[in-house]
């Protein structure tokens, strides 16, 4: 049965399904309705633990320690929160957390425009904290996505044991599209397999330690191993989740565009060669190779200044043509003058 | 059990100056703890970070070394998803009340059932001595080289503007009454609050005018007293006072 489900709700309903029991949170536009559902749900259910921290410092470091704890642990914020949990983002590395970090972007920097969309933390994501570490990241365009995503995201984590982030944006998170969430394929949850706190005689530290979890700070040769064996980790996880949308047309010219972005610039791929980044995380670097192959034209459409633009140079080797959506409004109507100035075509002829 | 299966002996020599108080609060914490039957089946040891932070982690159970001045929410949590456990902080008072002074407030407030041990040493030791939160006004440190400016932080007074409170107060002098306080805040449901006057001689001690760790606990015994039953602690009165 169809219900009309907005994007926050499908990935709260999603971090369910994964097996999720731990949220905590500050208010934040867009997130707020999962802040809101998380407490509803631990009112309803004795299981599923709920925290409105004093601030995202705090939620971030309840999260990874809830993870530590034996908790599927999970948060909500947009970009200002998001900057401000980046050392605990990093200390889950470290620690070899696995959690979920929902970040629906918005226009910034700083306050910005708040309930306006954006898509100006994709950097943010990849190394917004300090330190070596190799982020996964996904990034869904409908509320259907949001609801299997999410799942994907927690095993991810899991599999990884390390923090995922989630992204989205202000008009995903709000866009409200009936789904039929019995018909939607889901991977079955990957439980927990680190035993929890307080069944050992372990040392969880940020500090350069070995697998004893004693410090080792003098030994550079013991911190180069643990960076290799979470960059090979990283690396087999993220193979297994090698999603995007690659839709071929008879064109010289290629979109690239993700996100609410590919929403507004769907009627283009009817024209256009169109490519869809969902794992953001690591770059989906093969795939955009060879998707990019023989492609006179190839222009990424995005909510900042060219940031996933700069990744796609870096993996496939060439410059590519850049529209930026800037200020908070995504729309076709925006897209008609650069249009014209990259590629030499009217909109309306391509609509 | 004997307190010394409680530490992490195969990490001795351990990172501590000669002398130090840390020394003292941890081995009288796992006295308490080995007096408790409390182990690493359950009980789990949180830190923050500093030279007080890395206590946790000579602890022989699950201990987590968290962020500086996340320690309290980070045990929160901890508490939160493994409630059957104790979970016991040991940090610093810069760690507790400076960067963490918000969560501080925050968590005391909530009340979650946590032992928080602090090693009160008046000073940043790690980063080699700054003045911190709990300096008494006019001492001499790196960044008040002539006398810090600020009155202390009263940690006993704001947790007495709390609805219900636990706070103890002693020094690592005074082992045998430390030892009580650490055990009563075990006990206590709620968040309970030890802060043990200790020393860094290292840092501070050589500085204001001590040439010994021993000098330092001998100016403890003098000028910190005990005091029993009463609702309020003067600034040099060691006890316990609590609100059910
Ligand atoms: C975010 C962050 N800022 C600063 C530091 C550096 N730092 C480490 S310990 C410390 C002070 C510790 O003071 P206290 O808690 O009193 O511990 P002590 O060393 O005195 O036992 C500081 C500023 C850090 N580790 N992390
Ligand atoms: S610097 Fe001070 S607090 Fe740190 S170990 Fe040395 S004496 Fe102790
Ligand atoms: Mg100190």
């Amino acid at each position: 049965m169809k219900t009309l489900l907005g994007g926050n709700d499908a990935f709260f309903q999603g971090a369910l399904r994964a097996g999720a029991n731990y949220f905590a949170g500050y208010p934040i536009s867009p997130t707020t309705e999962i802040l809101t559902l998380a407490a509803e749900r631990a009112e309803e259910q004795q299981d599923f633990h709920f925290l409105q921290a004093e601030d995202e410092i705090a939620a971030a470091i309840a999260v990874v320690s809830a993870s530590l704890a034996g908790a599927k642990a999970f948060t909500a914020t947009s970009g200002p929160g998001f900057s401000l949990m980046q050392e605990a983002i990093s200390w889950g590395y470290r620690v070899e957390a696995p959690t979920v970090f929902f970040e629906s972007q918005r226009v910034g920097p700083s306050t910005g425009a708040p309930t306006f969309p954006a898509q100006e933390d994709i950097l943010q994501a990849m190394h917004g904290a300090h330190g070596t570490y190799y982020p996964l990241a996904f990034y869904p365009n409908s509320p259907a996505e949001c609801y299997t995503l999410a799942v994907t995201a927690f095993n991810a984590a899991e599999e990884a044991m390390q923090p995922v982030i989630f992204l989205c944006d202000g008009y995903v998170s709000h866009l409200y599209e009936p789904v039929d969430l019995e018909a939607l394929e889901i991977p079955p949850a990957v439980p927990r397999s680190r035993p929890p706190l307080g069944t050992g005689k372990r040392h969880f530290t940020g500090i350069a330690a070995d697998e004893e979890g004693i410090p080792r700070t003098g030994n550079p040769q013991v911190q180069e191993a643990w960076v290799r064996k979470v960059k090979k980790r990283n690396e087999e996880v993220a193979k297994r989740y090698p999603l995007y949308e690659y839709k071929e047309r008879d064109s010289d010219t290629l979109l690239i565009s993700y996100g609410s972005t590919s929403r507004v610039v769907a009627p283009l791929q009817e024209r256009f060669s169109h490519f869809r980044p969902i794992r953001i995380f690591p770059v989906l670097k093969e795939e955009l190779r060879k998707a990019c192959e023989g492609y006179e034209h190839i222009v990424v459409l995005e909510a900042n200044d060219g940031q996933y633009a700069m990744l796609v140079e870096h993996a496939i080797g060439r410059e590519v043509e850049k529209i930026p959506l800037l200020g908070g409004k995504i729309s076709l109507s925006r897209i008609k003058e650069p249009l014209k100035e990259v590629l030499g075509v009217e909109l309306e002829d391509v609509l | 059990m004997y307190y010394k299966d409680l530490i992490k002996m195969q990490r001795y020599p351990h990172s501590w100056c000669p002398g130090c108080g840390i020394g003292s609060v941890l081995k009288n914490t796992a006295k308490v703890l080995a007096g408790m039957n409390l182990d690493h089946t359950n009980t789990i040891a949180v830190s923050g970070i500093g030279c007080s932070g890395r206590m946790a982690g000579y602890l022989n159970m699950d201990a987590v070394h968290s962020l500086h001045g996340r320690a309290l929410t980070s045990a929160e949590a901890i508490k939160t998803v493994r409630p059957q456990h104790n979970v016991v902080v040991l940090s610093g008072d810069g760690d507790l009340f400076s960067i963490g002074g918000n969560h501080f407030l925050h968590t005391a407030r909530r009340d979650p059932d946590i032992t928080v041990v602090c090693n009160n040493n008046e000073i940043y030791g790690l980063t080699a001595g700054q003045y911190s939160p709990t300096t008494p006004k006019g001492t001499y440190t790196t960044t008040s080289p002539k006398g810090c400016k600020y009155e202390p932080i009263d940690i006993h007074g704001i947790l007495r503007t709390m609805p219900r409170y636990f706070y103890a107060r002693s020094t690592v002098w005074h082992v045998l009454h430390m030892q009580k306080c650490i055990q009563e805040a075990i006990q206590w449901k709620g968040f309970a609050f030890v802060d043990v006057v200790s020393d860094c001689i290292e840092i501070n001690g050589r500085h204001i005018g001590y040439k010994k760790a021993s000098e330092m606990f001998a100016m403890y015994k003098e000028k910190y007293k005990i005091v029993r039953d009463v609702e309020v602690l003067g600034p040099h009165d060691l006890g316990v006072v609590k609100k059910e």
